[in-house]
């Protein structure tokens, strides 16, 4: 029977976390991190701010989100690749630092956000694609994507802070 | 590290924007990570802006969009967006300009940073001025390609800030 604690001290010991964990890789691994989470957050952030109905009015969600969503994806996916490069090289220690849980915590609110407009109002955006204002879900949605996200920022910044 | 640099640093210290930078980074709890924060959020509307608009114009991003609209409507954020960016960054500069100061990355960081940041004005103004688009099409994609790779080189840059070690051992 494995414990969680055994599989973090297992990663903790792959030979390409030493690599990480004991080298430049881990700079390096973190500015691409960085660079890729404010990616992420720029993209978003247009989108949010149509939901809200405060940028691109005029504009159809559809046209915005399509566009920008695939890069936020993109962008998402190499900060978690990126990120899980850092987490092994102290996984047990990550795991128990407050920052860091508070920051799994709304990435998970993140992607339940998520998952409710696309599956909810979304669903219907035929109906309200071209409104100056969206409805009252999709705004919803999108300030709390921007609340959550500049959470994770937030969240992400003090993990380094507790170590 | 030469006189001219002791004496800004000195001066700097001796300040009292320095004496107040370091009290609220030192006694409001949280403080650090919070001003880092809204570094990084900028830095964010920064990539959400120009360099959106750098992707756009070498044919990458935003298909749908026109050039002269997205720089009308976005780079008032970028121009916003980089104020924040520079107040948070200079509380933490004032608080420790010795820290920064005679660090190599700082240096790399601020070489990249200006020619950037001029390039983002003048591609604004280039565009203003010849909204057509395509006329000057060529200098447009090539200022947007340095503009892409310079912002890249500050965020990168500025995160190495912290391991300077790393690239320039201390004796």
């Amino acid at each position: 029977m494995t414990s969680l604690a055994d599989f973090w001290s297992w990663l903790e010991n792959l030979p390409l976390a030493g690599r990480i964990g004991e080298s430049w890789w881990f700079p390096l691994l973190e500015s691409i991190h960085v660079l890729s989470a404010t990616f992420v957050l720029g993209t978003l952030l247009m989108v949010d701010l149509r939901l809200l109905g405060v940028a691109a009015r005029q504009q159809a969600v559809t046209r915005i989100s399509g566009e920008l969503i695939p890069w936020s994806w993109g962008a998402f996916a190499v900060a978690v690749v990126t990120g899980s490069g850092m987490f092994i090289t102290r996984a047990g220690t990550y795991m128990e630092n407050p920052a860091f849980q508070i920051k799994l915590v709304l990435l998970a609110l993140a992607g339940i956000n998520m998952a409710a407009f696309h599956f909810g109002t979304f669903h219907r955006v035929a109906q309200w694609d071209m409104a100056a204002t969206p409805t009252v879900a999709a705004r919803f949605a999108g300030a709390a994507s921007l609340l959550i996200w500049a959470g994770v920022m937030l969240a992400g910044r003090w993990v380094g802070h507790l170590q | 590290m030469t006189g001219a640099l002791r004496d800004l640093i000195h001066a700097i210290n001796s300040s009292a924007v320095h004496d107040a930078a370091l009290y609220l980074l030192g006694n409001i709890p949280g403080f650090p990570p919070m001003v880092q924060t809204v570094h990084i959020l900028g830095i964010s509307c920064v990539m959400g802006s120009i360099v959106l608009i750098d992707l756009k114009v070498l044919g990458l991003a935003l298909p749908s969009q026109s050039v002269p609209e997205l720089v009308r409507r976005l780079m008032p954020w970028t121009w916003w967006a980089l104020l924040f960016v520079m107040l948070s960054g200079l509380t933490l500069f004032v608080a420790r300009p010795g820290r920064y100061l005679v660090n190599p990355l700082f240096g790399i960081k601020f070489a990249l940073l200006i020619p950037a940041v001029v390039l983002a004005a003048v591609f604004q103004r280039l565009v203003h001025a010849n909204p057509g688009e395509a006329r000057s099409a060529g200098a447009l994609r090539a200022i947007a390609l340095v503009s892409l790779l310079l912002w890249i080189g500050v965020i990168m840059a500025g995160r190495w800030i912290a391991y300077a070690d790393y690239l320039f051992p201390a004796e």
